[in-house]
């Protein structure tokens, strides 16, 4: 089971927190602040699994991506893959991208609540629910038609580092 | 700036984002909150839109790490929002702020019903997700049936279906019975049909779910997940949207590998050859490639084969292929790839015998410790630890000394442990033993622990041949410079000792070893300078004929501790000098210390603790415990099994004590004659270890022999056959139901343990070789909360655990749901709701039982929820009392009896008791100094919080029987209560207990209940 996924920046700011056994806010704020500690010390050539016994109990494992200014972290127990979940996160960030055509930080800043719809059709309480990002564009499609608000927003600003697109950079 | 569907919640990010600081961003944040506090107050003024918007913004700032602590009932309402945005926020939100205790949720059942069983099927979605996120019991019995119809259901079309089917698994875990076995195991088998893979996805995470709890059930759908995996691997009928970078659904291909690894075994051969011709397919057609991205998706799929063919016990041809694999894989430039070989390695190493080919690669694996990857090092380490045997120990554990001063400062403790741990079970012989464990301290000191040192103590002093040797190297260690504290410790200890056996070598006169230890004393703690007095006393003794110079040195350092603050140093400075005047006579007392018994290392006994997990239900875990190999019980087994084992090298050797006075003989002379008394020796230094308890079962039980009358045990018996209902099962607790089907023996006396949790909070309850129950309880008026700690003792998981409680008519209890299995070495915490009724005597008992190999183990126990648990102290004054004692003027609000049979002890001993039992004792009240009055107050529902009075009177002659008074305003309360006390006077515990009496008339007519009795 998926215990968790986490959007945060190179500087430590949580865009996305979703925990799918419960935890009060104080806990969810500590355990991003962990994983951040521990993500921010790792170079780019390691691999992309951690050590997460020590921040979510024994038999936990952590894998996480980096695309230009964000992290994506999955923490999940042992009954999952762990390049399994390593291609999730692909898939999660591929589907933003198509989403929001060459998708970065501050696209996914401002349409926060459509980043929650997004996720919502690839992880499903804490089990993947849907593979295929065309799959899960055609559903969050029809959830847009019945609810204007969420089609993209466009970013206006040009300047800075979080309008550097992730895929572009990753690759 | 960016444009948003709602501009509101982009405005206000973009201020969040603007903040300089974090003290601004709280400011704004709570400014919002402030602003969304009053609009939600008037309600009638928001549009839906402006809900949502609002909502939004607290989800927002909820993630920022601010608690949102209101609002939650906005988001429950906008549920039942007619319109699909508001709907959609309402359930979004609801699963991001609320858990699935809350209290709003159940107010939600309906209308989430009525969305799932709706025509809607957006609305359909919405509602499984928000049940799939965080539906709790109350959902999964009120929804299930519906969820299972979406699932099967041909009109629904696949994204429903797949929801449907994840929804399902939540809520099955929620509470496993809403899944009907019988019913849904066909069903399941034809979903495994699905053409969808969407849906097949889902069917198959739900199936793992099953199946980790239940495969007799689902053996229908094992040759149906071979056909997947066929279809996949063959990739036909997948569609181009499900395959990802080339590859065929990595995700169903592992989840259907991952279901597969439940069934204990494939029987029917041909489906086994179908499975193995795919396994083979994927073992030998992957391939590091380029692409990041499509290698890590094959090789999820490769991995997950290997654990599915380490799982299947294949020839042994086919696991070398593995092997070989995992070999390349351990050596490319891909780091994923890299860890994910050595972890699987080490897998392997569990599973399989498959040392001597993984042991081909450990030069390999020992590169691996330097690798850049922390995570990659961690894996290495791990699997060195694992494959070390009496072969490869001495280049392992060298090669972890020399990384040791390297390593990460996080990975030092770990290290350190398994270098020593391995040094000590794999040690070709003891001398290199020495060697490690001093570079271990001398490197990494801080990481040391006390039982490491230890140990290495006990072995030197019980090999002879060893003693000079490690004198002599812990002699060389205190020539460097700086050098840890624990260094000092050991080797002052190791040559207070026997540095008369290194006399003749050069630097090893006593005055130079002295001078060389006394160098550090001022820069190390007090526990070591105890230990530096000792070795100091030692060198003198020694000293043969005696050295005026250095006697007079350390007669001034012992002369200086005896004003020491610290008592044990001050002790040993007093007595030391003391001694040390006595000449000769010093050696009886100061000789050579006792042997140490054998014993099982602590060291290995640590690593056991530390390397048994808290299992979850994952296929190679349970895997592994089936088989007994995983890496703890690895360690276990070859310490228990001294007798043929490598570790036996390094058992404490024997030497018979001839051998060693004809030694000292060869040295000294004069310390021939004190060591053949070494037996007579005062042991009055201890030897720096814990001192084993072997005894610990016959201390338990010491005092109940002591105390209890003769008979105690045939009178017991004899109150079981001849009572019925609440004694019978009273009784009944005394000694598990059935002892003889058990054949588990309790630890320690069950009766003994109920009694002494009736008088605190917090103890074991019941014990055997492989179940521990504790309580803790804590009780506040007519309400009280008990947690049953179960923990399971072995290495092995408990399964079939089931706990009942068979409430007494007076109390409402409440279990929560116990686990059907307890993983190995965990420990799960139940909580128990109790409510008290009335006063009653009657005592809930808890129907335990569970399963260990194939004895089912069933006891009763008694639980102490007892009457006294609802008493709470109080103390009144003469002028509170007396009114009070007179108005209650007799029967049934006041009882009196004369009690005969009581066990005799002090007044201050009774007045012990009472208060133990929360009944205050208040001196003064009653002029005759052989009384005791008490008072408490008693809470239930039915009689609310109600003062109680007692009086006793006991006659100085004759202890063995008193007269007793008891008054409250109810006249069950009085009865229960007086008879309450003199169960508690008459005999604890073992006495024959009077029978209670039938629970259905507690207290209708008291008086001939007591003539009964009587």
């Amino acid at each position: 089971m998926i215990k968790s996924v986490m959007v945060m920046n190179t500087q430590g700011k949580p865009r996305l927190a979703k925990f799918y056994d419960f935890q009060p806010v104080e806990k969810q704020q500590e355990l991003i602040r962990s994983v951040f500690g521990v993500l921010c010390g790792r170079a780019d050539n390691v691999s992309n699994f951690v050590e997460a016994d020590s921040i979510f109990g024994p038999g936990t494992r952590l894998v996480y991506k980096h695309f230009a200014t964000l992290y994506f972290v999955f923490i999940f127990d042992s009954s999952e893959n762990e390049l399994a979940m390593l291609d999730l996160i692909q898939v999660f960030v591929e589907t933003l991208d198509k989403c929001f055509k060459n998708v970065c930080e501050l696209d996914i800043v401002y349409n926060y609540s459509k980043l929650h719809t997004i996720l919502d059709e690839i992880i499903f309480g804490g089990q993947v629910l849907e593979t295929s990002s065309i799959e899960v564009i055609k559903a969050v499609e029809e959830i847009s038609k019945c609810s204007p608000s969420l089609s993209p927003s466009t970013c206006l600003s040009f300047f800075g580092p979080s309008t550097r697109p992730l895929l572009l950079c990753y690759n | 700036m960016a444009l948003s569907g709602m501009r509101g919640l982009s405005v206000f990010i973009s201020d969040i984002r603007n903040c300089p600081n974090k003290e601004q961003e709280r400011l704004r944040v709570d400014k919002e909150l402030g602003n969304i506090r009053t609009r939600f107050k008037n309600e009638k003024g928001l549009s839906p839109y402006e809900k949502k918007k609002y909502v939004w913004k607290m989800l927002y700032i909820y993630m920022l790490g601010y608690d949102v602590d209101f609002g939650h009932m906005e988001a429950v309402s906008l549920i039942s929002a007619p319109k699909y945005p508001e709907k959609q926020v309402g359930y979004i939100v609801t699963s991001c702020l609320l858990n699935e205790n809350h209290d709003f949720l159940r107010l939600a059942i309906n209308t989430v019903r009525n969305d799932i069983i709706g025509r809607n099927e957006t609305f359909q979605c919405l509602a499984l997700t928000m049940v799939g996120n965080i539906g709790g019991r109350e959902f999964a019995e009120s929804l299930a049936p519906d969820v299972q119809k979406l699932i099967i259901s041909s009109s629904c079309r696949p994204l429903v279906r797949k929801k449907a089917a994840l929804c399902l698994l939540r809520l099955y875990r929620k509470n496993p019975d809403v899944v009907n076995v019988d019913g849904w195991a066909d069903r399941m088998a034809q979903l495994l049909d699905e053409r969808d893979l969407g849906v097949l996805t889902s069917s198959m995470s739900l199936l793992v779910a099953l199946v980790s709890n239940n495969h007799e059930a689902y053996w229908s759908c094992l040759p149906k997940c071979v056909k997947i995996l066929e279809r996949l691997a063959r990739n036909q009928d997948v569609p181009q949207e499900y395959t990802y970078y080339g590859i065929p659904s990595p995700w169903l291909q592992v989840k259907t590998m991952r279901a597969l690894q439940y069934f204990p075994t494939v029987e029917d051969p041909n489906t086994r050859r179908s499975l193995f011709e795919v396994l083979q397919r994927i073992l030998m057609g992957t391939d590091v490639v380029k692409n990041v991205n499509k290698n890590n998706a094959s090789h999820a799929v490769l991995f997950e084969a290997l654990a599915l063919v380490m799982h299947l016990d294949a020839e042994k041809e086919m696991m070398s292929q593995c092997i070989a694999l995992l070999g390349k894989f351990i050596a490319v430039r891909e780091p994923n790839i890299r860890y994910l070989g050595l972890e699987n390695m080490t897998r392997m190493l569990m599973v399989t015998d498959v040392h001597d080919i993984i042991k081909r690669h450990q030069a390999q694996i020992i590169t691996s410790l330097k690798d850049p990857d922390i995570s990659i090092r961690r894996r290495a380490l791990d699997l060195l630890y694992g494959m070390c045997d009496v072969s490869n120990a001495k280049d392992i554990v060298e090669e972890l000394l020399q990384y040791l001063s390297t390593a990460d400062f996080a990975m030092r403790e770990e290290l350190s442990l398994k270098a020593a741990i391995l040094a000590e079970k794999f040690a070709p012989d003891l001398s290199w033993y020495v060697d490690v464990i001093l570079q271990l301290i001398d490197k990494a000191g801080d990481f040391v622990s006390d039982d490491i040192w230890f140990r290495v103590v006990q072995f030197v002093t019980n090999n002879e041949d060893l003693q000079p040797y490690a004198a002599a190297k812990a002699r060389e260690y205190l020539d460097k410079p700086a050098i840890h504290e624990t260094m000092v410790k050991v080797s002052a200890y190791l040559l207070g000792e026997y540095s008369h056996l290194l006399a003749r070598r050069p630097g090893c006169s006593p005055k130079e070893i002295f001078s060389i230890i006394h160098e550090k004393l001022p820069t190390v703690s007090m526990s070591t300078v105890a230990i530096l007095l000792s070795t100091y006393a030692k060198i003198l003794m020694h000293t043969q004929p005696a050295d005026p110079e250095l006697q007079n040195q350390i007669w001034t350092i012992f002369n200086k501790y005896e004003s020491c603050i610290e008592v044990e140093i001050q002790q040993r400075a007093v007595e030391y000098f003391a001694l040390s005047r006595k000449g000769v006579a010093l050696m009886d007392i100061l000789a050579e210390m006792p042997k140490f018994p054998e014993r099982q290392s602590s060291l290995i006994k640590k690593a056991e603790d530390v390397e048994v997990d808290t299992a979850e239900q994952s296929a190679i875990k349970l895997r592994a415990q089936q088989q007994q190999t995983s890496t703890a019980l690895v360690v276990a087994d070859q310490s228990s099994a001294n007798g043929t084992s490598p570790v036996n090298q390094l058992g404490l050797v024997k030497v018979p004590s001839m051998s060693s006075s004809v030694d000292h003989n060869s040295t000294d002379p004069g310390m021939a004659q004190p060591n053949g008394t070494l037996t007579k020796v005062d042991p009055q230094p201890q030897p720096p270890s814990p001192s084993p308890s072997p005894d610990l079962l016959g201390d338990l039980l010491g005092p109940l022999a002591i105390e209890g009358p003769p008979v105690a045990g045939e009178s017991e018996q004899n109150v079981v056959s001849g009572l019925e209902g609440v004694a019978a099962v009273d009784a009944a607790a005394i000694v598990p139901v059935t002892v003889q089907t058990n054949a588990v023996e309790p630890i320690g006396n069950i009766a003994e343990r109920f009694h002494a949790l009736c008088l605190k909070d917090s103890g074991v309850l019941y014990e055997d070789p492989y179940v521990q129950i504790g309580i803790k309880a804590e009780w506040r008026g007519h309400h009280g909360r008990l947690v049953l700690f179960l923990g399971n003792k072995n290495t092995s998981p408990l399964f079939s655990v089931q706990a009942l409680i068979l409430p007494p008519s007076h109390l409402k209890m409440e279990l929560s749901l116990v686990p059907e299995t307890i993983p190995p070495r965990a420990q799960v915490q139940c909580p128990l709701e109790v409510m008290n009724l009335r006063p009653s005597r009657d005592v809930a008992v808890l129907d335990f039982s569970y399963k260990f190999n194939t004895n089912m183990v069933n006891v009763k126990l008694r639980l102490p929820a007892v009457l006294n648990k609802f008493l709470q102290p109080i103390t009144v004054s003469a002028e509170e009392f007396f009114p009070q004692w007179r108005s209650l003027s007799g029967p049934p609000l006041k009882l009196q009896e004369v009690v005969r049979g009581v066990r005799p002890m002090p007044l201050l001993e009774m007045a012990n008791l009472f208060n133990s039992c929360h009944l205050i004792v208040c001196p003064g009240l009653d002029p005759n100094p052989n009384n005791l009055v008490a008072s408490t107050t008693f809470y239930s529902e039915s009689t609310r919080a109600m003062l109680c009075l007692t009086r006793i009177e006991t006659d100085p002659a004759d202890r063995t029987q008193l007269r007793m008074t008891v008054a409250s305003g109810d006249p069950t309360l009085t009865f229960e209560l007086k008879e309450f006390i003199k169960e508690q006077l008459v005999s604890i515990p073992t006495a024959p207990r009077p029978p209670a009496p039938a629970p259905a008339a507690p207290s209708n007519d008291p008086g001939a209940m007591l003539a009964g009795l009587l």
